[in-house]
């Protein structure tokens, strides 16, 4: 077996599981899962910035809620269809997050995520304090998606557009575009005397990630038909950044291994209240010290490594 | 006579208090390998970087091909065939050797993936790094990063290319390897400037050499003559040729 033929296999097998899941599952897991494949595609988005254009952001679910509100509102006060106010969701997030992408250009590091931070907050607090558009934290009533959707209908819809959008990156990934957004990683100073153009190229991937947060939003606030601010939060954005890391966020497909992953852990582990997220917060902590691929990566480096020791052996 | 490939008119830099370059007159001829000398903190990396886009000067201006670029932005200038080094390698260590060759490759948008990993397999070779192709650049020793840096360098096609200390800390033969590389693009009508503290590939390689000391050309003339200048004796080589 090759390193290739490893990838396609996992890749068959997860896929094979999630088809068959709902099947298995009672209605409440199946529910549970659905809002695991909005957190995966969210972690899977933040991935993509921070693992492969080193650019760090806690701006994420902000994004998500900006786009689940931009929906939820034209289809309330602009008559779009819920498809169509998705579309317009993903369209605000990415022009927001090219913003923001242009302002923090030439900032790294800590200055990057506390910028972020405070954008973040801005966009939260904003959407709270404008009760009469957003009814703040009580709330906002949003249109379903599918008119009288069933859980399994909602959950196969989630994992089609989980698997679109991991493909969509993946595909993304691997063109021109991927490697200039690893080399802007790598160092911006080297990238740039290879021509690549790392002002516009940080730009796009921060509107490209916000744009995926949008649709997560937007695919969230039309199946659970409510939108708070709280969505937007800094726990939340806690909560997705360790499923990022403990997934591994070096990989878009470990990071929403690693949404669903925790978002059913969180579910399962309800008894411990909000003591759950410290042993989240340990956790990540632990991944980060002694697995920098985070757990799904550090499960396929220790695959591939077989595979080659076999390969080898015979 | 020789066509100005590139040509630097009183250029000024300030580092705050610091005056890094006073006022810079220069001319490089196309197809030139030309020399840049100076003790440490005598300019030269500083005249590099505002070359090749990093920093911007206070005064003066650069034209290329008669063009004026100062301002424009490094990955511009490495499109319009402006190739640098840096002083520190800077190669994607988490890429592969091909990749790195194909960051270069595909970043004006002009090349396809299979044209640009060709060219890239080519240049792999003449380098010796061809079986290397796959192998991670982190693994790489430091004289084969070196090596890539070249090869990722040549990827652009450059009509010019500004190295800056391409043989700090590279075993002899892998400079004589490196030496005969740069004569051989050089012959080939790159223009070369080499920014290098080793002085017996400066006069080895070299046949104009600058020297700078504290943002001024002290002096431009030919390896012989600058072996010879009292000036750059006393301000650079004055301890080496004491010594000697």
């Amino acid at each position: 077996m090759t390193l290739n033929s490893l990838r396609a296999t996992g890749l068959a097998a997860t896929l094979g599981i999630f088809i068959i899941l709902p099947f298995v599952l009672e209605d409440y897991w199946i529910y549970t899962v659905t809002i695991g494949f909005y957190y995966a595609i969210l972690a899977a988005s933040w991935a993509l910035l921070v693992g492969y254009v080193g650019r760090i952001s806690f701006a994420q679910t902000a994004m998500a809620g900006l786009g689940g509100y931009a929906s939820a509102l034209s289809v309330q006060h602009i008559g779009l269809p819920p498809v169509i106010g998705l579309g317009f969701g993903v369209l605000v997030a990415g022009l927001i997050g090219f913003v923001i992408g242009r302002l923090t250009l030439r900032l790294h590091g800590a200055y990057l995520g506390l910028t972020t931070i405070a954008f973040a907050e801005i966009l939260r607090i904003t959407i709270t304090a404008e009760y009469s558009l957003t009814e703040g934290s009580r709330g906002l009533q949003v249109a379903a998606l599918i008119e009288g959707g069933t859980r399994v209908e909602y959950y196969f819809l989630f994992l089609a557009v989980t698997v679109a959008c991991l493909a969509l990156m993946t595909w993304l990934l691997r063109s021109r575009i991927g490697l200039f957004f690893q080399s802007i990683r790598e160092d911006e100073d080297g990238a740039a005397s290879l021509g690549v153009n790392v002002t516009l190229w940080k730009t796009v991937a921060f509107a490209i990630s916000s744009a995926f947060a949008g649709l997560a939003g937007g695919l969230q606030a039309h199946f659970v038909q409510l939108i708070t601010p709280s969505m937007m939060s800094l726990q939340e954005m806690g909560l997705v950044l360790a499923m990022a890391v403990i997934g591994g966020f070096h990989n878009v497909f470990f990071a929403a291994l690693g949404g669903v992953g925790l978002q059913v852990l969180l579910e399962a582990l309800r008894e411990l209240g909000e003591w759950r997220l410290v042993v989240f917060g340990l956790l990540t902590l632990l991944i980060l010290r002694l697995m920098p691929n985070g757990i799904f990566g550090a499960l396929f480096d220790a695959l591939a490594k077989r595979l080659m020791r076999n390969g080898n052996d015979k | 006579m020789t066509h100005q490939l590139l040509e630097i008119n009183g250029l000024v830099k300030r580092f705050g208090g610091l005056t890094a370059l006073k006022s810079i007159d220069m001319s490089v001829g196309e197809g030139e390998l030309l020399g840049l000398i100076g003790p440490n903190g005598s300019g030269k990396t500083t005249l590099l970087n505002i070359v090749s886009g990093y920093y911007n000067a206070d005064a003066g201006g650069i034209s290329y091909e008669g063009r004026a670029i100062l301002g424009d932005a490094p990955h511009q200038l490495a499109r319009m065939g402006i190739g640098r080094s840096f002083q520190v390698t800077k190669i994607f260590q988490r890429l592969t050797v091909l990749e790195n060759m194909l960051v270069a490759g595909l970043s004006d948008g002009k090349a396809s993936r299979s044209e640009a990993t060709a060219r890239a397999a080519g240049l792999l070779r003449d380098l010796k790094l061809e079986r290397l192709s796959d192998t991670r650049a982190s693994s790489l020793s430091g004289g084969q990063g070196k090596l890539l840096e070249f090869a990722r360098i040549m990827m652009l096609s450059p009509k010019i290319i500004l190295l800056d200390e391409p043989f700090g800390g590279v075993h002899p033969e892998l400079k004589r390897f490196m030496h005969d590389q740069l004569r051989k693009w050089n012959g080939a009508g790159t223009t070369i400037i080499l920014i290098s503290h080793d002085m017996g590939s400066i006069f080895d390689l070299c046949e104009r050499v600058v020297t700078l000391s504290y943002g001024d050309i002290i002096c431009d003339g030919t390896p012989e003559e600058t072996r010879n200048d009292p000036a750059v004796l006393d301000a650079y080589l004055g301890d080496h040729h004491g010594s000697a």
